[in-house]
């Protein structure tokens, strides 16, 4: 069995990722690739749909970090959706729940991208 | 004593970053098992993570072959986890992190080792012999 999926869709150019599974130092590969296929198609909205991500670690954090600043320079952002609460709190625990827009949904998500382009 | 001399639960793996789900899983399952909260027991999972990719990418790096030992130790009063490997010690210095700084230098890595300082109480690291012995522990918030 795979510990960790990922798919994408474009909706409305913007990028939603969905990370299923485990996301450690081990799986972090499959999520960096996803978000640079995304990235290397023009988008620079991206919305991380947590909503089957069971576990996140440094590894998979440090790629949301990563990739932020070159997203806001071209007037983008990174937003996570969906997040169950035992991933939010590993979230929070390094401060991201300060810097990134967590959403209820993808739909809210993609409404505060929407009314701010 | 605040932790009996042997260990509850000793494990013996090749440093190998596919082993650290079932490690995680593990670490979380002793946890609960010792009456640490279902959140508690997911963030000592967490720093056993940290800890463990920490060495097998710091440590080990281009080594592959190397072994890493875990003992756990468990008491009415919280755990203790002492992980035992050769390699390259760990830098366990930083602590602090200022997201904001690491999101304009475009880092994705650093925040390991202050995750493992946020979770746990007590965080020891010695070298002898050529032998790399890190001790992590975590109170019970009761004790």
């Amino acid at each position: 069995m795979r510990n960790f999926l990922i798919n994408s869709k474009i909706i409305d150019k913007v990028g939603v990722l969905y990370p299923k599974g485990h996301l450690d130092a081990h799986s972090v590969d499959k999520f960096e690739k996803e978000i640079l296929n995304v990235m290397n198609d023009g988008i620079n909205k991206i919305i991380v749909n947590c909503k089957d991500l069971n576990y996140i670690s440094s590894a998979g954090m440090g790629i949301i970090m990563g990739y932020l600043d070159d997203l806001r320079e071209k007037k983008g952002d990174i937003k996570l959706s969906n997040v169950i609460d035992r991933v939010y709190e590993i979230f929070d625990l390094v401060g991201f729940t300060d810097i990134y827009d967590f959403m209820e949904n993808e739909e809210s998500a993609l409404t505060k991208f929407n009314d701010v382009s | 004593m605040m932790f009996p001399e042997k260990p509850e639960l000793s494990v013996a793996i090749p440093a190998k970053t596919e082993l650290l789900k079932m490690l995680v899983e593990l670490t979380r399952h002793i946890a609960l098992r010792n009456f640490f909260s279902s959140s508690e027991s997911q963030k000592i999972a967490l720093a056993v993570d940290e800890a463990i990719t920490n060495v097998i990418k710091h440590s080990y790096g281009d080594i592959s072959n190397g072994d890493i030992k875990l003992d756990f130790f468990c008491s009415e009063k919280g755990i203790k986890i002492k992980i035992e490997f050769s390699g390259i010690p760990p830098h366990l210095e930083e602590s602090s992190v200022d997201i904001k700084k690491m999101i304009k230098a475009k880092k994705k890595g650093g925040l390991g080792v202050a995750l493992i300082k946020r979770i746990m109480d007590s965080v020891e690291y010695r070298t002898i012999d050529n032998m790399n012995f890190l001790e992590m522990v975590k109170w019970k918030k009761s004790s």
